[in-house]
């Protein structure tokens, strides 16, 4: 951008907007630190006078702890399924000739405008006939399965931008397509399969619908959902719950502290590349 | 449909053989309630399940085949419910509030009638209050054991709000009228309500419909007399509470306040509001969360009478019981029986009072001595025996896919988005079979 | 993120395809290239669990289902009663609503602070790191926390009147629909800001340098140059908002829950409360249908009215 004189409109809207990301972030740390009472009679702007860490040992005790597991367990999961199975689908469209490839492509830019809502009843009776309610496992599949389009697309994208030389070089020395995928194709799309890992960790990691009606009891319950559902039943234990809302983006803190630039960059790569 | 049986047989393999796959390689985890040789139990996940989890920590100690108990959180339970009923994870035995929240299930014959157990041990039946366990009767056949106990509403109060502001619980609707005003005066909300929860509305409009028409007009609605709703009766109570909520009683905020999380309990635990229309499960959840207003200000009296009307002031609405019903696809019946014995047991009985329930079993008046509260527990016993009239809740009486309708309808006409005719339309819309 | 949330048919998917085959056309040798089987278990996957329900959807649309009892055939039925349900017409008015309001509000927001953010300055890398922080709460987290902080009583309204009135946020459609289109902005736009910002990043500086000699200012710069080399950034955005905002659903449960009255009552609600609060599994799957149908439409829509399958080269700087 160009040097010139300081922008003082930018600066003050920086300012201002900066306030509106900030300043409910603060209110929500300040009253995770306070007493219920202390809260109630202070008022969510106040300082707190007295700190207390109750109100996270408590939701950690109370359940916490094991949806943070299995939000964990889904995660991680979800991310192994879709890094399985993307990259030689995205291989395949990138590179197959095959009319069924082409097919196969088509469906998956079809799922694209299919949103998760829209199969949720055929999919509770899908999982449900397949023992797999109130199941991990139950969450998990479908999780992936809507994570797929998006992630087929981001890796198409970048493993087309692989010259078509390298093919070419690496077919005259005699290279299957097995070793040009694994000696070509997969070291020069890291990035995309980076990006690939974010996307599919957030729809995860962000999962509702699907947990909500897919699972029911305390041990199979995830943080979003308990989240929900500190909400309908303890809604006015502000402390405790925004404790919780503060708990529940922790591990995504400690990826963002350490790992700011692969996170951003995979971030940009969703909306772009 | 028979694709649909095709479409979930290919799936179910497909999915079967994916469940395989990742349980091999080590991913997945969780209960999978399907088979684990216990009696799944369902109920309600609120305040209560204290006495529920006691009451199976004593059941297992001494029976073989366990009991596992499962909560589903008040707003998600009926549809949760409803969902799995008929799956692989049904529950073996499940909360409800009899007559129509139990049909469905009966017509598709998804329960077991009672009535074999019931022979085997005539406790069953004898044991408890008729008129309740008559209300989960249904085509001649028993469904439902009563269980936690008879849910009246009342009108609660903060009574040193009440009392600072020179008010006493209101006999009449004038009474109430005058003591909205002075409520207001005051600088309190009259009435505490969780408008955002859209049923503590329905109670107004049960209560009023009630006081004014008498327990025949809505009986009529539901039996798909459409008229009824247009009636004068009708457009009288509709009137008064218009007349209400114009009047401020219920504040201007009571749609953004929720019952559920708490929200409306606190304005009346902390002083800020000085009555609240609520199931006698008030009682519980502010002994469950503010302990010292519960045992020493927490006042309660009956929905006051209107001039003129035709309803008893001794009716009542709200939850005439909950019950246990049992699924047909149990592996347990034995068990199961053992366990809803239970029900009528002293032990039993005295845990409910103690939390502020009351059971409708033969020998609760026995034990109302023992309750959190004997006076609250006296004062609801004596109104439920005495009560001429007691009318389930509509939500509850209407059938489910009426629900979400009537709430609407009722929001918008209480909160002034709606006009008393389209109000009237929109309740005649109702499904009613 | 919402599953669909991108619906950016990558330029020229097919076309490029196409061209690429052709381009090393003589060198191809057979052995080189993946067959089929390389796509099956993703495809397999993909279509047990998203295109079966999908078909099972479409299926379930002309049946009458409470799921106690078997399903029967209702041929129209469902689609004719969503036709007469004014709440259905009012929902899809609402879906366009927030979504409309959503890219009206938070484009402009995140193509300025994405630009911004653009610069290389310290304190613009410091304050982005924070302005990127509501992106790490979920959808569930976020609506949670601002539930909690518009409590009428015991959140912040009842600490600034001024601001609030009588905090009754929830309880009129105009406080409930800003609530929506509010958090979904406090959540989103960092996201967006992101995409602008590493859009802005790629715009070559000759173009600024250029303008600079022949002595535009800085708002004329920001018109002439950065906006239409944002093009590409602004439609990925674009569909990325209109497909989160058909498809929003947590907010919606667990802030209004679409109400008052029916109120913020969006279509994929309104499917939820059909399939899960009435049991009316057939209304629901043909809403669930539709829901699929209009995304669909306006992903083709935006991709054709762009000409974005005709660009592919701009993206490359990304």
């Amino acid at each position: 951008m160009s040097k010139s004189r300081p922008n003082h409109l930018a600066g003050f809207g920086s300012v201002v907007w900066l306030l509106v990301v900030g300043l409910p972030l603060y209110v929500m740390l300040v009253a995770t630190f306070q007493s219920r009472p202390d809260y109630a009679a202070n008022g969510p702007l106040a300082f707190p006078e007295h700190f207390t860490l109750d109100n996270y040992i408590k939701d950690l005790n109370s359940g916490f702890a094991q949806y943070f597991l299995n939000t964990v367990v889904v995660t991680v999961c979800v991310v192994g399924i879709v890094v399985l199975l993307v990259p030689p689908l995205a291989y395949t469209i990138v590179r197959s000739r095959g009319r069924a490839t082409t097919t196969v492509f088509r469906l998956f830019l079809l799922g694209l405008a299919i949103p998760s809502q829209a199969v949720i009843v055929p999919m509770f009776f899908v999982i449900s006939e397949a023992g797999l309610y109130d199941n991990l496992i139950g969450v998990i599949l479908p999780t992936a399965a809507f994570a797929m389009p998006v992630c087929a697309l981001i890796l198409t994208g970048v493993m087309r931008d692989i010259t078509p030389d390298l093919y070419e070089a690496m077919t005259m020395d005699g290279a299957s397509s097995r070793r040009v995928f694994f000696q070509l194709v997969l070291p020069l799309s890291r990035s995309g399969i980076a990006t690939i890992v974010v996307f599919s960790a957030l729809q995860a990691w962000n999962g509702f619908l699907f947990p909500l009606v897919l699972t029911q009891s305390a041990e199979t319950k995830v943080i979003t959902l308990g989240l929900y559902e500190f909400q309908t039943e303890h809604g006015v234990d502000t402390p405790g719950l925004l404790a919780a809302v503060v708990l529940s983006m922790l591990p995504i803190l400690i990826v963002y502290l350490f790992a700011r630039r692969a996170l951003v960059q995979g971030l940009m790569g969703v909306g772009g590349k | 449909m028979k694709q649909r049986a095709r479409f979930s047989r290919t799936v179910v393999v497909g999915g079967a053989a994916l469940a395989l796959v990742l349980s091999l390689t080590g991913c997945g985890g969780g209960s999978g309630a399907a088979d684990d040789g216990a009696i799944h139990v369902l109920v309600y996940g609120d305040a209560a399940n204290k006495v529920e989890k006691e009451l199976v920590a004593t059941f297992n100690e001494t029976s073989e085949v366990k009991v596992v108990l499962d909560t589903i959180p008040g707003a998600d339970y009926q549809a949760k419910l409803q969902t799995i009923i008929r799956s692989k994870q049904a529950p073996d035995v499940f909360f409800n509030w009899g007559g129509g929240s139990i049909k469905p299930f009966v017509d598709a014959g998804l329960l077991l009638p009672l009535d074999s157990f019931i022979a085997d041990d005539p406790g069953l039946k004898a044991n408890f209050l008729p008129s309740v366990f008559n209300s989960a009767v249904v085509d001649g056949a028993s469904y439902g054991i009563p269980m936690r106990g008879t849910q009246p509403v009342l009108l609660f109060n903060n009574g040193k709000v009440l009392k600072k502001a020179g008010v006493e619980p209101p006999r009449t609707w004038d009474d109430l009228l005058a003591a909205v005003k002075a409520l207001k005066a005051d600088g309190v909300t009259p009435i505490a309500l969780g408008g955002g929860d859209r049923w503590p509305t329905l109670m107004w409009f049960e209560y009023l419909y009630d006081r004014i028409a008498g327990p025949e007009l809505f009986q009529k609605a539901l039996d798909g007399d459409k008229d009824a709703w247009a009636s004068p009766d009708s457009r009288k109570a509709l009137s008064m509470i218009r007349e209400l909520v114009d009047a401020g009683a219920f504040g201007t905020n009571y749609d953004s306040v929720k019952f559920t999380d708490q929200g409306s309990p606190t304005l009346l635990a902390t002083g800020k509001a000085g009555f609240e229309l609520m199931g006698s499960w008030e009682y519980s959840t502010q002994q469950d969360a503010h302990p010292e207003f519960a045992k020493s200000d927490l006042g309660y009296s009956a929905f006051p009478s209107v001039e003129g009307g035709k309803g008893d002031r001794a009716n009542l609405v709200g939850n005439t019981n909950n019950f246990y019903s049992v699924v047909k696809k149990t592996k347990h019946p034995q068990a199961v029986a053992e366990f809803l014995k239970l029900m009528y047991s002293d032990r039993f009985v005295k845990a409910q009072l103690s939390i502020g329930n009351l059971p409708t079993t033969t020998n609760t008046e026995a034990f109302l001595d023992t309750a959190a509260s004997p006076e609250f527990a006296k004062f609801q016993y004596g109104m439920v025996k005495e009560a001429p009239a007691f009318q389930l809740s509509w939500d509850q009486a209407y059938p489910q896919s009426a629900a979400t309708a009537m709430y609407q309808a009722l929001q918008q006409f209480f909160n002034g988005s709606m006009d008393e005719d389209a109000f009237i339309e929109a309740m005649q819309a109702l499904p009613t079979s | 993120m919402n599953p669909t949330a991108v619906v950016s048919e990558r330029p020229g998917d097919k076309g490029t395809a196409g061209r690429a085959l052709k381009k090393d056309g003589p060198v191809g040798i057979g052995a080189s290239r993946p067959g089929f089987l390389w796509a099956v278990p993703a495809a397999v996957f993909f279509g047990l669990f998203a295109i079966v329900p999908l078909i099972m959807v479409a299926v379930l649309s002309f049946a009458s289902w409470d799921g106690l009892s078997d399903p029967e055939f209702a041929g129209l039925a469902n689609w004719k009663k969503l036709l007469d349900d004014p709440v259905m017409i009012k929902s899809l008015w609402l879906s366009v609503l927030l979504t409309v309001l959503g890219v009206a509000v938070q484009t402009p927001l995140s193509i300025l602070l994405g630009v911004w953010a653009a610069g290389h300055q310290r304190n613009r890398a410091v304050l982005s790191a924070i302005y990127f922080v509501p992106m790490l709460l979920s959808i569930a987290a976020v609506s949670v926390l601002w539930r909690a902080l518009l409590d009428p009583n015991l959140g912040v309204p009842a600490h600034a009147t001024w601001l609030f009135g009588d905090g009754n946020l929830f309880g009129v459609q105009a406080g409930a629909i800003g609530v929506l289109v509010f958090v979904s902005t406090w959540q989103f736009t960092p996201l967006h800001t992101l995409i602008y910002q590493g859009a802005a990043r790629a715009v070559p500086q000759v173009l600024y340098q250029a303008a600079q000699i022949d002595g535009a200012g800085r708002v004329r710069q920001f018109f002439h140059i950065t906006l239409p080399q944002l093009r590409n950034a602004i439609i990925t955005s674009m569909i990325l908002m209109v497909v989160g905002g058909l498809t929003t659903f947590d907010t919606v449960l667990i802030l209004t829950q679409g109400g008052p009255g029916s109120d913020t009552t969006i279509s994929a609600y309104y499917m939820y409360q059909k399939a899960f609060k009435s049991f009316d599994y057939g209304s629901a799957s043909a809403i669930a249908l539709l829901l699929v149908l209009v995304s669909t439409l306006i992903s083709l829509i935006v991709v054709r009215l762009s000409g974005y399958d005709k660009m592919r080269s701009t993206m490359e700087g990304l």
